[in-house]
């Protein structure tokens, strides 16, 4: 709150004319002017009656111009009334307000002249606002990160709203307005609904303007698909106007050593947000104990790559580790000073293949290549009978199944690929196969896909549409449609390819449906399926996420149940989903979750999570903010209003008119 | 406090009903007094009156008509035969004509004079010899001495005419005037606010010297007892034109009070040690109430 207790009302010569009016005051006081003669018999006894009471003069002094003096305060309140003393502060007009307060990670970043934390900056400023609330207006509170929270519902309760301001805490998370903004755009711009007789859209009920404060420091993705309707935002950002010294991990990953000649790296991106160099010294640890130090430089407002080499850790990977990143040099955001990886040991995965004449899926799986990612088991499809089957695929002993032209009774508690058949699921439907078939797109950002390219150069002759359940990704568009879908089953991952890559005729002879085999995308296809889909083998942990996220894991052995160790080390026993799966949420803080068995001693599987959030670790308070097609500006839109207190003077003022008024009558009206 | 010139000044001083009271007094001194001439007075000297009084020793030169020849035949021894002398009483009334007695409503100097119209006429009615006498300082004065019942107008006109000195004395230099040009024994009343700022004390001292019976009537009115004055003043002393500026507080007010009750006390306890009869009123109590009740009580007249 910015303060100016001035703000003259009066023109110089009004200023002149009430300046005189003290002197006046004072001199008819002092001239004794308004003393009347009264002619009596003798001043004898009222000069022996003064003489008493001038025994103490000053005082007396004081007694006799008390009016005098009252009438001087009188003055100078009624002048300090017309220099309109208040402050300039925010007084909020409207009805409704809702306040969205960021609560996302870089929000702890202590850079306020405060010293203390941004959100507490912003939590007091909030309480700030909701006392500037006229009685009677009502308030919604929302604490967003990359979720949204309504902290309090609307209410004209001020106390409420105050102490659910203070029950905000500080999350981890990335941000993300969007939630935030549904939330509260819920009763200012209520749904439509269209009625088709009339061939228009109705409103469902009356939109209630609301004026919307956004107390964040911007560190915010935009939103661009929202319209405000009847939210009137104000940004309100909070930190530091100057960018603040901040280094922060960005970006941690472990390479793997198959695709990188047999060197296990760590490779870290730093990230300098402030406008100037900083030198900082990095730390890498593995399971605690130190393996490497680096003191770099990071340009300003620039990202510095990092590489570690970790390949003497590859001879003693009996067990998960962990390899800790830090930046040890302190800055305002300790958020994002570390980082964590995970390597893991080496796994190969099971690999069923029920295929029946089928030489080139044979052949490609046959390569040096997949026999070090995974153990390929080849069958006919009539192993689908084998009660062995049955058993291998309840206790989760493969990893994928690869259906080829051949359909199971029931869906595997595996991952699987149905190659030109139909999954046992009335989620996933193959429309009848035509021909010819033109390839339209490809779905490369998926990392089934990833290298995969199939242009021109791949034909396919006849092929369904495939439908899948709903959230499954299409790989691959033919003209009709999707003719390759990858989809979800509670953990597992089913793709599904609406080609064959072979037929059988009635005449028992093999016909090839594509010449995609001859192709060198196949391989790599063939490549990416065992290694996304089979779990092959991997070192850099495939499973981790960011703090919040909901983490689905599968144990290496289907165990009863694991207990799950978080950074704080507080321990939480997991029970398997009906597939052998372990959901683990409550991911609110970074670092490393142990995953251990009952039974074990060391953890089966070491789950990281990472905050790699540029947005978050860049703290350049933002000025701006893109809501849809409105552009917010923090500054500007701080509009000021004046809050008066010459009211409060000029009640004074008519405290000391009374006052002398009853002096005035105590001395007269004996 | 305001100057009244009172609408009741040139109305009689002396009503006949006031009259009708008073004639039934008689002025009494509470000491042996010298009279000039016979009067109606039992004097305690012994003189030529029927009522007896005493014998002694014939000397030569006695007169013989006073021999008492019965007791001479009996004890053959020349004895005079001694009367109680029947003398006129000597009655003084001194009223103040300072300024300050202008005030209140009555006026108090129209309160003195009325008094003292009224006192003299009981010495009037008794033969006695009254004077009048306005302190107005001069050295010779021209106060009239009145006596017997007929005198009554003229002295009455003469109180009536009596005007405030215009020569501002102080009580002291005209009571000292009054007391170098009378003497003798005999009844003063003195009638004053005794308001002077050079003090009372002195005058009274040389009343007390005059082996006068005497009394003091201190006067005050209304306004002085209980002061009805408001607001920031300039009170002007009338006599000396001394200033006060007060702001009339109930604190003052409670303080004048005191100082009025403790100036009054200081009067009287002045005045009982010195013989001196004491009494204080105010302009609100009639004269004939004063006269017959508190001065009867006092002893002045019975």
């Amino acid at each position: 709150m910015n303060f100016s207790w001035i703000d003259n009302a009066l023109p110089w010569w009004q200023w002149g004319l009430l300046g005189i009016v003290p002197s006046i005051i004072f001199l008819l006081y002092f001239l004794k002017l308004r003393r009347a003669p009264v002619e009596v018999p003798s001043t004898y006894l009222w000069t022996k009656a003064l003489e008493d009471l001038h025994v103490n003069s000053l005082w007396q002094r004081l007694r006799n111009n008390l009016l005098m003096y009252l009438q001087l305060l009188l003055a100078l309140l009624l002048m300090l009334s017309c220099l309109r003393p208040g402050c300039k502060g925010t007084e909020l007009s409207g009805e409704r307000f809702i306040f969205l307060i960021d609560q996302s990670a870089s929000m702890s970043a202590v850079d306020t002249p405060e010293g203390i934390s941004r959100l507490e900056v912003a939590k007091n400023e909030c309480v700030k606002l909701i006392d500037q609330m006229k009685s009677g207006n009502s308030g919604m509170i929302i604490a967003f990160s990359d979720i949204s929270r309504t902290v309090q519902s609307y209410t004209a309760n001020q106390t409420a709203l105050k102490s659910k301001i203070r029950s905000i805490k500080q999350t981890q998370r990335s941000s993300d307005m969007m939630e935030a903004l549904t939330a509260a755009s819920g009763l200012a711009n209520p749904g439509r609904t269209s009625d088709r007789n009339i061939n228009r859209d109705v409103q469902v009920a009356e939109g209630k303007p609301a004026r919307m404060f956004i107390l964040s420091d911007g560190a915010i993705n935009e939103v661009p698909d929202f319209s405000l309707g009847n939210l009137t935002p104000d940004y309100r950002p909070v930190g530091a106007p100057e960018p603040p010294n901040n280094v922060g991990i960005v970006a941690m990953s472990i390479s793997d050593p198959l695709e990188n000649d047999s060197q296990l790296q760590c490779y870290a991106r730093l990230f300098n947000s402030d406008d100037e160099d900083h030198k900082v010294s990095v730390t890498l640890k593995v399971d605690g104990s130190v393996v490497d130090s680096q003191t770099e430089t990071v340009p300003r407002n620039n990202a510095l790559g990092l590489v570690f080499d970790l390949s003497n850790l590859l001879d003693s990977l009996d067990s998960p580790k962990t390899v800790e990143l830090e930046i040890e040099t302190p800055d305002v955001y300790s958020q994002d000073n570390k980082a964590w990886a995970v390597v893991n040991p080496p796994r190969e995965a099971n690999v069923l293949i029920l295929s029946d004449n089928n030489e080139y899926l044979d052949f490609v799986t046959e390569t040096k290549r997949i026999g070090k990612l995974a153990n390929i088991f080849n069958e006919l499809p009539e192993y689908l009978d084998d009660p062995k089957y049955e058993e291998q695929t309840t206790l989760g002993f493969f990893d994928l199944v690869i259906f080829d032209r051949c359909t199971p009774k029931k869906m595997p508690l595996c991952n699987t690929v149905f190659w030109g058949s139909q999954p046992p699921s009335e989620e996933w439907k193959i429309g009848k196969l035509t021909e010819p078939t033109a390839l339209i797109d490809t779905n490369n950002s998926h990392p089934l896909m990833t290298a995969v390219l199939i242009g021109n150069n791949v034909n396919v002759l006849k092929s369904g549409v495939v439908e899948g359940p709903r959230g499954s990704v299409s790989l691959l568009d033919g003209a009709d449609g999707s003719i390759m879908r990858v989809g979800q089953r509670s953990g597992f991952r089913d793709l599904v390819i609406g080609f064959p890559l072979v037929e059988i005729t009635e005449d028992f002879d093999t016909s090839v449906n594509t010449d995609w085999m001859t192709k060198l995308s196949f391989p790599l296809f063939i490549q990416n399926v065992v290694v996304e889909l089979g779990n092959g083998k991997n070192f850099a942990a495939a499973i981790g996420g960011s703090p919040g996220e909901i983490l689905n894991f599968r144990t290496s052995l289907p165990f009863e149940s694991v207990s799950v160790t978080d950074p704080n080390g507080r321990k939480t026993t997991l029970s398997p989903r009906p597939d052998n799966s372990f959901t683990l949420t409550g991911t609110q803080k970074s670092g490393v979750y142990r995953v251990k068995a009952p039974d074990l001693e060391n953890p089966d599987l070491l789950l990281p999570v990472n905050l790699f959030d540029r947005n978050e670790s860049n703290l350049t308070v933002k000025e701006k903010l893109l809501l849809g097609y409105d552009e917010v500006t923090g500054e500007a839109k701080r509009e000021v209003t004046r809050k008066q207190y010459w009211t409060l003077f000029l009640l004074a003022a008519l405290v000391v008119l009374l006052v002398e008024w009853v002096i005035f009558n105590r001395r007269v009206l004996i | 406090m305001v100057f009244t010139a009172s609408l009741v000044d040139n109305e009689p001083l002396l009503s006949p009903a006031l009259l009708a009271q008073l004639e039934r007094m008689e002025l009494v001194s509470r000491k042996i007094f010298r009279g000039r001439m016979k009067g109606e007075k039992r004097s305690k000297r012994k003189g030529q009156s029927v009522e007896f009084a005493d014998f002694r020793n014939y000397v030569p030169g006695d007169d013989l008509r006073f021999i008492d020849w019965n007791l001479y035949a009996r004890l053959d021894k020349l004895l005079l035969k001694l009367f109680l002398e029947e003398e006129d009483l000597h009655f003084y009334s001194l009223i103040d004509v300072s300024d300050s007695m202008q005030f209140g409503s009555p006026t108090k100097l129209r309160y003195a004079k009325q008094l003292a119209a009224s006192l003299g006429y009981i010495g009037l009615c008794r033969s006695d010899r009254v004077k009048i006498e306005a302190l107005d300082g001069a050295a010779t004065s021209n106060a009239p001495v009145f006596r017997g019942k007929r005198s009554l107008g003229r002295m009455c006109d003469y109180v009536q005419n009596q005007m405030p000195s215009s020569a501002n004395v102080t009580l002291l230099e005209a009571v000292k005037s009054f007391c170098l040009r009378n003497h003798g024994k005999g009844i003063l009343v003195l009638i004053s606010d005794l308001m002077d700022k050079s003090g009372y004390e002195q005058a009274l001292k040389f009343l007390v010297a005059q082996n006068m019976d005497v009394y003091v009537i201190h006067v005050l009115s209304q306004e002085e007892i209980d002061p009805e004055i408001l607001g920031d003043l300039k009170l002007v002393d009338c006599e000396d034109g001394d200033i006060a500026e007060i702001s009339v507080s109930q604190r003052l007010i409670d303080k004048y009070r005191a100082t009025l009750a403790s100036f009054i006390e200081q009067s009287r306890d002045f005045c009982s040690k010195r013989g001196i009869v004491y009494t204080m009123t105010s302009t609100e109590r009639t004269v004939d109430r004063l006269v017959s009740r508190y001065l009867r009580h006092q002893g002045l007249v019975r």
